[in-house]
């Protein structure tokens, strides 16, 4: 903020020495700024728009002929959606599966951060390469071995085996450490300690200050974390797939179910799957509408202090 | 950089203290972090208990033994005082080694078989598969059959057989006796009802019985008396044979003599019978080998090597160009419209991606997509292995820049002020100021972030495969390689879409090198960029 002030205050002066015609002087500083972001939009914003054209065109319109503002528009896409496929059902799933977990993960990777963070013990810079080289190998490159896993947990404990929403749940979980534990160490290291050793002194347990001192104070990188592990975890088909994709479709998630749309048949369901990915897409914008601010201090601010 | 105080030695902790303690809020004495603990500590016993019988029952000891020690060690650290660290690091480990680290492990150990279609199952089954394969005696008659069971239908099979003679006979698991003829049980309509205990089943019965029906075999001086239809039985001979002492196989039909060799049975021409399945076994680095010395797969596997780093790396520095350019151009106190600009450029971001790359798929299409229709043209965005590349990337700049554009705004927001003015006082221009205290100090922050970008890119697998599956296929190629393939999707093909069906033991292999060159690549830009400094 502030060295865009500077800028700009040095700027204006030598604007002013110049002696411009004032459009001049307000394009020179502002308006080409409104040029390059309306740009950006139009490339952020072409493939929205058109995806909101195909769920409100016709039912069975192709992709040649959709118009961009249908002559009658409508929201049978909407309701065949809800007719034809336990479209709600995938929904709550991943509601539950995908925010569950992400929000699950945030709290595992607050616990392990604060004792990295705070605590000197055995192990603690082993912990965090180990932390580090974990990231290194994606969940789904281990999907074969992930398969047969849970194919054996199947036979001990059928609730969370192959087949089952609970085992996909456990197996995002896994997540937990990772990029996440690091991100949000460096963001503890940035609350000063002074703060705990003022708690400790006051009588309060390692416990009390985790929960009421330092969560309330690194709710940034918890919205963050959560945030980003949220959208990771809903965009996962491959990990879904393997799991549920044989399964009662009743027990599917949104990715997977929209995937299988236009998976077999591409132009024919295209208006079921614009219709369902904008629904699905309205939670996830709201969120990040409301936490947009944290992640830009959250993910940046743990950074730079280290 | 702040001194942190040592604080492994726990002050007394626990409900009691907190009690004594706490004065000013005595509603926290059972502070949120006691009830997560116990409620944690609950479940993890009642997991753990839960599953003990089916392993105990199974005889699977690795499994019980495993479970009981960390079950004993997690009650250990968390009703203990000594083991702080451990008590918050635990709940994400865990999980991190079950469905992390463990899989990887296994992934490491399946590169090293073969494991895949024709070698899917334990030798065990194998031979169990082998053993339940039957040759019908030629010449042999057909019995008529009534499906009988003890204990009203629910305890041990039995058939009762009718030659064409009319002789009966009374067969189990045991063996087959023939019968008087007052000693069956018959309605007026020639239907048998009962032999003994043994009534006949119905219909619902047999049906529900089927698998056991399926495996039962009656010995008798004939052969094996085996069940064809609900009412039809035949006789049979055992097709194969297993001896333990030579670990051979042997065709009673033929005589021919099967070896295990590379986890098929094979007879001394080097032919494996088709009905008996292959069963997994170690191999070495053959995997690896194939992967260097098999034409087939070497190819098209360094094109896509090659590919994979371009795409990863001109992901990054594209999506963070873009991405910063916009963030220093809205990044102006005075400019109007500032936050609505930024609601609106993370929605590319906030869209799940694999929604993202159908749409564009859709909008890309050749003969009827938006794009080619809006300028006119016919461009082959997909089809031809150049576009293909440019429009992948296209595709991925769209999804990654809102984040880096996100990112940069913070971290310029957070870079000091004074450092750029002290640069003015020195008599920098703002563009150098720019380039020679700002971004420095840009990159410093954002590294650890872009080389995470770099890792993620490099497996990308939703981009490549919902874009265009990896298309256009490389001609020539035997494998099912693409263009715009990086090494996970063809990974993916190569594992399960194979033509000649699934091959885990090289997708792992693949996997494997992947795992290696990633941390290669992230290991050297750390060791570069002096994040792990701070790491004491």
């Amino acid at each position: 903020m502030a060295i865009a002030e500077t800028s700009g205050r040095t700027e204006s002066m030598t604007r002013r020495a110049g002696g411009m015609s004032p459009f001049v002087g307000w394009f020179r500083k502002l308006g080409w700024r409104h040029l390059v972001a309306l740009a950006a939009l139009v490339f952020a914003l072409f493939p929205v728009v058109w995806i909101v054209s195909a769920a409100i065109n016709p039912v069975g319109s192709t992709l040649t002929s959709q118009q961009l503002i249908p002559e009658s528009p409508t929201l049978d896409n909407f309701r065949a959606l809800s007719n034809t496929v336990p479209y709600w059902s995938w929904y709550r799933n991943t509601m539950l599966i995908a925010g569950g977990a992400a929000l699950f993960n945030t709290m595992l990777a607050a616990l392990a951060a604060y004792a990295f963070s705070r605590m000197r013990f055995r192990g603690r810079r082993t912990g965090l390469l180990s932390v580090l080289l974990i990231q290194m190998f994606p969940q789904i490159l281990t999907i074969v071995a992930l398969f047969l896993m849970m194919d054996l947990i199947k036979d001990v404990y059928p609730a969370i085996g192959l087949g089952t929403r609970n085992g996909l749940f456990l197996i995002y979980l896994g997540g937990a450490m990772g990029v996440n534990t690091w991100l949000m160490k460096g963001f503890f290291d940035t609350i000063p300690v002074d703060l705990d050793e003022s708690a400790r002194i006051d009588g309060a347990t390692h416990g009390q200050i985790f929960m009421r001192i330092i969560l309330p104070l690194v709710a940034p990188i918890l919205a963050v974390v959560f945030l980003l592990g949220f959208i990771f975890l809903i965009n996962d088909i491959l990990i879904v797939r393997v799991v549920l994709g044989l399964g009662n479709q009743e027990n599917w998630t949104l990715g997977l179910g929209l995937w299988q749309f236009v998976n077999d048949r591409f132009s024919q369901r295209w208006g079921l799957f614009a219709a369902g990915s904008l629904l699905a897409a309205i939670p996830i914008i709201v969120l990040w509408q409301f936490l947009q601010r944290y992640v830009v201090s959250g993910l940046t601010q743990g950074a730079v202090k280290g | 950089m702040v001194d942190r105080t040592d604080v492994t030695e726990d002050p007394p902790s626990g409900p009691g203290s907190a009690e004594n303690r706490g004065e000013r809020s005595p509603r926290f004495s059972f502070t949120p972090a006691f009830v997560l603990k116990l409620l944690f500590l609950a479940a993890v016993n009642g997991l753990a208990i839960a599953g003990l019988p089916a392993m105990l029952d199974q005889g699977w000891w690795p499994g019980v033994a495993s479970v009981v020690v960390s079950t004993v060690f997690i009650d250990y650290v968390y009703l203990s005082r000594r083991t702080v660290p451990a008590k918050y690091l635990i709940p994400g480990t865990i999980f991190a080694l079950i469905f992390q680290v463990i899989p990887v492990v296994y992934t490491g150990y399946i590169a090293f078989t073969n494991f895949g279609t024709g070698n899917i199952l334990t030798k065990d089954q194998a031979i169990e598969r082998a053993e339940s394969l039957y040759s019908s005696v030629p010449g042999s008659q057909r019995f008529q059959l009534s499906i009988l069971a003890s204990e009203d239908g629910e305890g041990e099979l039995a058939l009762l057989l009718t030659d064409e003679a009319g002789n009966r006979f009374f067969g189990t698991a045991a063996g087959l006796e023939a019968l008087a003829p007052g000693e069956v049980v018959i309605d007026d309509a020639g239907k048998v009802l009962s032999v003994d205990d043994f009534v006949a089943l119905n219909l619902g019965q047999i049906s529900d019985r089927q698998d056991e029906l399926l495996s039962l075999e009656i010995p008798s001086e004939l052969g094996l008396v085996r069940p064809i239809t609900a009412t039809t039985a035949a006789v049979y001979n055992r097709l194969y044979e297993y001896d333990a002492q030579t670990d051979t196989l042997t065709n009673l039909e033929t005589g021919e003599v099967y070896t295990p060799v590379q986890g098929n049975f094979t007879s001394a021409a080097g032919e494996s019978p088709e009905d008996i399945p292959g069963w997994s076994v170690v191999v070495g680095f053959d995997n690896f080998k194939r992967i260097l010395t098999s034409e087939a797969i070497r190819g098209p596997f360094l094109r896509v090597f090659v590919w994979n780093y371009v795409f990863a790396v001109l992901s990054v520095v594209l999506t963070f160009a873009l991405g910063l350019l916009l963030a220093i151009t809205l990044n102006h106190p005075t400019l109007r419209g500032r936050r609505v600009y930024r609601s609106l450029l993370i929605i590319p971001y906030a869209l799940p991606s694999f929604m993202s790359a159908l749409i564009w798929r859709g909008l890309l299409n050749q003969d009827f997509g938006v794009i080619n229709e809006l300028l006119g043209a016919n461009i082959a965005w997909l089809n031809d292995p150049w576009m293909a590349k440019v429009s992948v990337l296209l595709v991925n700049l769209w999804l990654g820049f809102p984040y880096m554009f996100l990112i940069s705004t913070g971290a310029l927001q957070a870079i000091p002020d004074e450092l750029k003015e002290a640069s003015y006082v020195d008599g920098a221009s703002p563009r150098q100021a720019f380039r020679q205290v700002v971004f420095p100090l840009l990159l410093v922050t954002l590294a650890p972030l872009l080389i995470a970008s770099f890792a993620f890119n490099f497996n990308n697998f939703n981009v490549i495969y919902l874009l265009n599956s990896g298309g256009p296929p490389i001609e020539g190629a035997q494998t099912p390689a693409g263009h715009t393939d990086i090494l996970i999707s063809y990974t993916f093909r190569l594992a399960f879409e194979g033509g000649r069906g699934q091959d885990f033991g090289l997708a792992s292999a693949i996997a494997l090198l992947i795992f290696i060159m990633v941390a290669g690549v992230s290991a050297f830009s750390f060791r570069r960029t002096r994040a792990l400094e701070d790491l004491t």
